[in-house]
């Protein structure tokens, strides 16, 4: 079998909380070539983002182990660069200072830095807000501030959270066709969390669907569309079966929760 | 066609004078018409109705005796001892009150023994304490620096605390991301984001402390603006009184001004949002 970029296997995720303990992920196994772009859906609550927490080395797993290269990893490091759902720009520093809180703080050459920090600056379409406040962008221009922060340290994997879930629906398509520009031109492996199925169809080589907690990996449906990919595409019939599947599957662990919860209750009830 | 407020006070007064007022802000305008009402008011009242210049003194009065004690040289004395009273125990306000709400906010376990205590002094009206002070440091300036210190170190450090133990988690968890050291989400994260919270609690201990000079100097002092006040109405001399609110309120509007100018360097994305 080929290399793996990014590999877990077996994760598993169980917090505890005053007492009871509350099992978010089950032997969740991803495995994500190099320059593939996989996304992972499923209903709020499941999962998702403590899975993404977990590759970055935020939050440690009960169980498994997760390997970049064939090393495994426990904590975060310039391998991985994560993308924030808030954008999670520092407010008192400029777009160019914002872009090169990585290598500050993991103290490489600062002279170099900046000219990789203006060029990926440039590459999401940002060239000369150097000197602007987060205060004085548009949400859309944050978004695109916080992924240049990450593509600033060099990492070899972005992990993306529900990146545009905060923006309007225009400003979410054109950031959309924006991140797979982006995607081709800096060849990175992404692991995008949304909650966006066509969102997700869009962007990705396979979609991972999660089932309700504990999460775990339902069915994975690869996303055969050809590539480079429009924004018209998303009318075409085959995105909208592939849209129409992933919905199917969702929404049957919807039910089997809710159904699950009723009956719970009713139990409780007598 | 539709007026603005800029030509409504333009109106006033044609020719030249118009295009000068209507360059005028109007929110400017206002104040200033208002500041200059009630210089007028003062004057009449002081002059026409309130005739005994012991309970009142017109503005003018008040102007020239400011002026005759400056010639004499006893103004400058008595606003370069509370001055150096002032900016000493601010100074040090400012030190003590930062260090503390620093070492507050990074143990859990000094917060648990100092916080009853902080919090029960920050509500004494502690400036009662003040008498004590002259009793044990005398009536020089020593007194008063430590009076003022009291008085204003208590906002500091409480801010400084909040403003640390409030800090937005996703900011912490960006640079955790990063990679940072509990060290770097300390100073480039932690610290820069309660900076504004220090800036208030320093433009509230700036009242506090010019209150503090005034009150500790009325408990027993050789000089300052505080005695030059106390004296004054001792001696019957309300228009030399007055000088001395006046310096001391000036004093104040400068210092708040100093720090705003500050907070604009420090901390421009929260200036920014004030003005909005």
């Amino acid at each position: 079998m080929a290399q793996m970029k990014l590999e877990t296997d077996n994760l598993g995720k169980t917090f505890r909380r005053a007492g009871a303990a509350i099992e978010a992920l089950r032997a969740v196994s991803v495995h994500v070539k190099e320059g593939e772009f996989v996304s992972v859906v499923g209903a709020s609550g499941c999962g998702k983002t403590t899975l993404l927490r977990i590759l970055d080395g935020l939050i440690e797993p009960t169980e498994g182990t997760i390997s970049i290269d064939g090393q495994v990893v426990n904590k975060p490091g310039p391998d991985r660069g994560f993308v924030f759902q808030q954008d999670g720009l520092f407010p008192w520093r400029t777009v160019m200072r914002n872009a090169l809180f990585g290598p500050e703080v993991q103290r490489t050459d600062l002279g170099a830095a900046r000219r990789v920090a203006e060029a990926m600056l440039r590459l999401v379409g940002l060239g000369g807000f150097d000197d602007y406040f987060p205060h004085e962008l548009s949400g859309g221009m944050r978004q695109r501030v916080n992924l240049a922060r990450a593509l600033t340290v060099g990492p070899e994997v972005l992990l993306m959270d529900e990146p545009f879930a905060s923006l309007d629906a225009q400003t979410r398509e054109i950031m959309q066709g924006e991140l797979l520009r982006i995607w081709r031109e800096a060849r990175k492996t992404v692991v995008f969390v949304t909650h966006q199925i066509d969102e997700a169809v869009y962007l990705s080589d396979r979609v991972l669907v999660f089932t309700v907690r504990p999460g775990r990996i339902k069915e994975e449906v690869v996303i055969d569309l050809p590539r480079p990919r429009e924004l018209a595409i998303k009318r075409t019939p085959e995105f909208v079966h592939y849209a129409d599947r992933i919905w199917r599957l969702i929404e049957e662990e919807v039910r089997e929760s809710l159904g699950r919860e009723v009956q719970e209750a009713v139990l409780a009830h007598r | 066609m539709a007026r603005n407020d800029a030509t409504v006070a333009g109106e006033l007064a044609p020719g030249p004078v118009k295009k000068l007022l209507g360059a005028v802000k109007p929110s400017t305008f206002r104040a200033v018409a208002s500041f200059v009402f009630v210089m007028v008011l003062w004057e009449f009242v002081a002059r026409i109705l309130v005739k005994n210049p012991l309970f009142f003194a017109p503005l003018t009065a008040v102007l020239g005796r400011t002026v005759e004690l400056w010639q004499s040289g006893e103004l400058q004395v008595h606003i370069w001892t509370s001055s150096q009273e002032f900016i000493l125990g601010f100074l040090l306000a400012c030190l003590v009150g930062i260090a503390f709400g620093v070492v507050m906010a990074s143990s859990v376990i000094v917060r648990d023994y100092v916080d009853p205590w902080v919090s029960m002094l920050y509500s004494t009206p502690i400036i009662a304490l003040g008498p004590l002070f002259i009793l044990w440091f005398g009536i020089g300036v020593s007194s008063k620096v430590a009076v003022i210190f009291i008085v204003a170190v208590f906002p500091v450090l409480i801010n400084t605390f909040a403003g640390l133990s409030t800090t937005d988690p996703n900011l912490i968890e960006v640079a955790r991301s990063f990679g940072s050291s509990p060290m770097q989400i300390f100073t480039k994260v932690r610290f820069p984001a309660a900076l504004p919270f220090v800036i208030a609690g320093l433009r509230l201990g700036v009242a506090r402390g010019l209150v503090g000079v005034v009150v500790a100097e009325l408990f027993g002092a050789k000089q300052g603006l505080g005695w030059l006040i106390m004296i004054s109405a001792q001696t019957f001399d309300t228009a030399a009184l007055f000088a001395g609110v006046f310096i001391l309120a000036a004093s104040g509007v400068i210092t708040v001004e100093i720090i705003k100018c500050i907070e604009r360097r420090l901390a421009p994305w929260r200036s920014q949002e004030d003005r909005q």
